[in-house]
């Protein structure tokens, strides 16, 4: 790489101050531009962050710049020399590192071999372990990051893994660090500590692209601020300058979701009641230990919790998927020893946890996605009636402003929070009386986001009652009426979102309260 | 705590030995624990264990290898065409050109065109069982020994060795003494059962075993120790990330594969050219499946699959050599599944009680009543063997994480 030999060492006074300098990118594929014209000027040593609604095209610019994609026209300048990136390995040469939304990293192996994969320190091709670890070592202390070299991946918690991203790309000598939502899987703790971890680095001498959607993040670790919105940049600027709701109209353009006060009262009928459930373990712990709750007609119950204390377990168990011990009952009516089928049938509804995982066959078009739980309904003897079906989901697709050409394109082609409002759609659909969310709006933008909201508030009006499983405390903070914590299986506070914070969340969430 | 698995490790060992020998004084059976049976277990170890390790190759890279039995038919064709001309080294370095044939078929439609892994496993076995079919009616019809399912004999076999002092081997024309031979010939309690296994392992051993157990460091290290190996090992268990740093996942899968495709045609090689003097058609006899059931067994790791493919070559070589103490097997399973049922209800493990139990009751009841077993039954025993050995696995199993799943670089994730 040309660019290595020219490439300024750190710390050196240079007249090039902008690390970074995208000119006039574009990059289309087909039937989607994901940039258009982007310009972007990035200081030494500072942190940026690019904000933008999902799907406006902060992802692609970075794989962009990190040559996994390669512009259709426009250039990228790296400390004043103009490049292109072929590939990652390019990029990561010229100093770029990337630590990905969802993370890259093998489960099954351990620390220190995921850190030093593609750039290992070896001997005639036999792996130099002592030397590496000596290495990785050096660079947590020096970023204030403590972990054990040789735990495997799966044995570790979501913050550590994001260290052990971070420390990979660093092992690789990047001084241009680009975190793509780093903080969209951690609670306000943790991030917290991946902040100051940040701050070192930006002392160091490494220049940080930080890529987000949660605004008050961005105005407090950020020395710059771009705002990308469909495809094009609308303005860089300072965080001494805008403020939280200035920084939101300019990435939505208007239409912002707001809470509000809810105008409704909750009802006097207990529809869903959970006396002593317990998920029996498995392996070690039980993941669901002793958990009673009662949900009100037309009330929103906010379960928050770090992922994996037992949310996922408890909504199997309330949909009837694993063996449990203790009592559920829908709307009055012992619903413990109901299938799933049934229990679907007594007015429960489902919005899982993933959508790609269980709430749509990707492959299979809108109209099939929009029949799954619906078959009996919409078909006619043993076959299905594809008329009603389309009809069906045609006003799916109306009703909660799904983005899509037609009924006809199979599910992968719409973006993430299209998917989303099709299989919340789905389940509000023939108006449920309990419904589960988990993570309705998990990697979905603003505007589909403030849809989604407003559809489950109008159902909660009709006296529909929602149990809500997040780990967006802003959502949890913003919809419910009442919040239970959950962690390590059990509920470990009820809360009222009138008085709670995500600060007083964060300690019940991870247990330091 | 690595001591700890070590002494462990030991302990089990000595328990299975005291087990064994116990059963072997009380029924009379020595053939449980001759250096006969040994040597003949160890013979049929070599083939399993090789083929262990050619899925372990494959599917450590990311690539499932349904087809390793067609690449040991390979292996045994080519092995057996090559030692008919060439003479017995010369056969080898052919049963492995031939089985990384049906690897590098296997890898370009896997990895170059993205063909569903076990369609194409499958296929392999198809293509391979009747591919060599049509070879041999081209080449061996009409050939003296030779016919359009078996190949003429080999003139000459591999040299087989003694190792000296402990087992008779030859120093240099002095003629060492056979030490565990002497042990065997006690039948001391332990000690006994110690020298003839010893003697199995030592006596008569051809170099092809040498090497197909070399194999087994090897291949640890090579896949733990190197840069290809680690690189390799992260295409298989997450070729995404891999590839954000710059691995190239698909070349690897194709040396995996390779590797892989030569490992099982090794395999077959020794199945015609030292466990036999020719080549017959169905020689592999599913051997590549039960290599595949030894991988799963042994966890995806070299040392487990050595484990696993010894015991499948036990009880096949009990079977062939002394199929009057498959009785005493009995008593053997039945002690076994005894200390198995204690274990497990201190454990408190429900359904393993329930295994053990059953197994227990079964085998107590085989070796009260029966006393000869039809043919049909001991040919079956492997295989008894390997259903019970799976369904009792221990279920933490790491199975590589993407293995089978087809990767297309550069496609958005």
């Amino acid at each position: 790489m040309q660019s290595e030999s020219v490439r300024p060492k750190l710390n050196s006074a240079t007249d090039v101050v902008n690390v970074v300098e995208l000119t006039n990118i574009s990059k289309s594929f087909p039937g989607v531009i994901a940039n258009r014209d982007i310009s972007l000027q990035i200081d030494r040593a500072t942190i940026h962050a690019i904000v933008g609604e999902n799907g406006a095209g902060k992802s692609t610019l970075m794989k962009i710049l990190y040559g996994l994609h390669q512009p259709d026209s426009g250039t990228i300048a790296i400390n004043g020399v103009v490049t292109q990136f072929k590939s990652p390995s390019e990029a990561m040469a010229a100093g770029i590192g990337m630590v990905h939304q969802h993370f890259m990293l093998a489960d099954n192996l351990t620390v220190l071999e995921n850190i030093i994969l593609g750039s290992e320190p070896t001997k005639y091709g036999v792996l130099s372990l002592g030397d590496a670890r000596k290495r990785v070592k050096d660079l947590a202390t020096s970023i204030g990051v403590e972990i054990d070299l040789d735990l495997p991946i799966s044995d570790l918690g979501v913050g550590q893994r994001q260290r052990v991203e971070i420390l990979k790309v660093l092992f690789r000598g990047a001084e241009i660090l680009v975190l793509d939502e780093p903080t969209a899987v951690l609670v306000p703790q943790e991030v917290d500590e991946l902040f100051v971890n940040l701050r070192k680095l930006v002392a160091n001498g490494t220049t940080i692209l930080f890529i987000s959607h949660k605004l008050d993040e961005v105005l407090s670790i950020s020395d710059q601020i771009t705002v990308i919105r469909q495809g094009s940049t609308v303005a860089t600027v300072s965080p001494k300058s805008v403020d939280r709701l200035k920084l939101a109209e300019l990435m939505v353009g208007s239409d912002l979701p707001s809470h509000g006060e809810r105008t409704t009262k909750v009802g006097e009928k207990i529809l869903l009641s959970v006396r002593n459930l317990t998920v029996l373990a498995k392996a070690r712990k039980n993941p669901v230990q002793n958990v009673s709750f009662d949900i009100f007609e037309s009330e929103i119950i906010g379960i928050a919790g770090v992922d994996g204390n037992g949310q996922f377990e408890l909504c199997e168990a309330l949909l009837g998927l694993v063996d449990i011990q203790g009592t559920v009952e829908l709307g009055g009516k012992d619903a413990s020893n109901l299938n799933v089928r049934e229990r679907l049938d007594q007015g429960l509804a489902y919005i899982p946890f993933d959508r790609h995982r269980e709430g749509l066959m990707l492959a299979a078009s809108l109209w099939e996605n929009g029949l799954l739980g619906h078959e009996a309904t919409l078909s006619r003897g043993p076959m299905i009636d594809v008329k009603a079906a389309r009809k069906s989901c045609r006003e799916i697709i109306e009703r909660f402003g799904v983005m899509t050409p037609s009924e006809l394109v199979p599910a992968f082609v719409l973006s993430g929070g299209n998917q989303q409002k099709l299989v919340v759609g789905r389940n509000l659909a023939n108006t449920p009386k309990v419904l589960i969310a988990a993570h309705p709006t998990r990697g979905i933008d603003v505007g589909a986001q403030a849809a989604v909201w407003k559809e489950i508030r109008r159902s909660r009006d009709a006296g529909m009652s929602v149990l809500l499983v997040s780990a967006d405390l802003e959502e949890v903070l913003g919809l419910s009426d009442r919040i239970l914590v959950m962690f390590d299986g059990e509920i470990s506070a009820e809360l009222d979102p009138k008085s709670a914070t995500p600060q007083i969340l964060g300690k019940y969430m991870t247990g330091m309260q | 705590m690595k001591q700890s698995k070590n002494f462990r490790l030991v302990v089990s060992i000595f328990c299975v030995l005291a087990i064994i020998s116990t059963v072997r004084l009380w029924t009379d059976q020595d053939a449980l624990t001759s250096s006969g049976t040994i040597g003949t277990a160890l013979r049929l170890t070599v083939p399993i264990l090789l083929a262990g390790m050619a899925g372990l190759w494959a599917e450590r890279c990311g690539v499932i290898n349904i087809g390793i039995e067609g690449m040991m038919i390979f292996g045994t064709w080519f092995g057996a065409w090559g030692a008919w001309q060439f003479g017995p080294w010369v056969g080898l370095l052919f049963a492995i050109l031939g089985g990384m044939f049906g690897g590098l078929v296997h890898a370009v439609a896997t990895v170059r065109f993205n063909i569903d892994q076990v369609i194409s496993g499958v296929v392999i076995n198809l293509f391979a069982f009747f591919g060599v079919r049509y070879l041999s009616e081209l080449v061996y019809v009409g050939k003296p020994g030779g016919g359009i399912s078996q190949s003429p004999p080999q003139k000459s076999a591999l040299p087989r060795f003694n190792l000296p002092i402990l087992s008779g081997g030859e120093i240099a024309g002095w003629k060492s003494p056979d030490f565990l031979g002497w042990l065997e010939s006690q039948r001391w309690f332990i000690l006994g059962d110690f020298g003839g296994i010893g003697r199995g392992l030592t006596h008569n051993l051809s170099w092809a075993t040498v090497i197909a157990i070399i194999i087994v460091p090897v291949s640890a290290w090579a896949l733990w120790r190197t840069r290809f190996g680690l690189r390799l090992r992260s295409s298989g268990e997450s070729p995404v990330a891999a590839e954000s740093l710059g691995v190239k996942v698909n070349r690897l899968r194709y040396y995996g594969l390779l590797i892989s495709g030569g490992l099982a045609g090794l395999a077959g090689g020794t199945l015609s050219i030292v466990a036999s003097s020719y080549y017959r058609q169905g020689q592999t006899a599913g051997r590549g499946f039960i290599g595949l059931a030894t991988m799963i067994f042994g966890n995806w790791r070299p040392s487990g699959i050595l484990t696993g493919a010894m015991l499948f070559g036990y009880a096949e070589g009990i079977k062939l050599v002394a199929s009057d103490s498959i009785t005493a097997l009995f008593l053997f399973i039945a002690a076994i599944s005894a200390v198995f049922f204690i274990y497990s209800v201190i454990r408190r493990k429900r359904v393993q009680v329930l295994v053990t139990l059953v197994a227990f009751i079964v085998s107590a009841i085989a070796y009260r009543t029966i006393d000869t077993v039809p043919e049909s039954l001991t040919q079956s025993l492997p295989y008894v063997v390997t259903l019970i050995v799976l369904a009792t696995a221990n279920q933490r199993l790491r199975p590589p994480a993407m293995a089978g799943v087809p990767f297309r670089p550069g496609e958005p994730h």
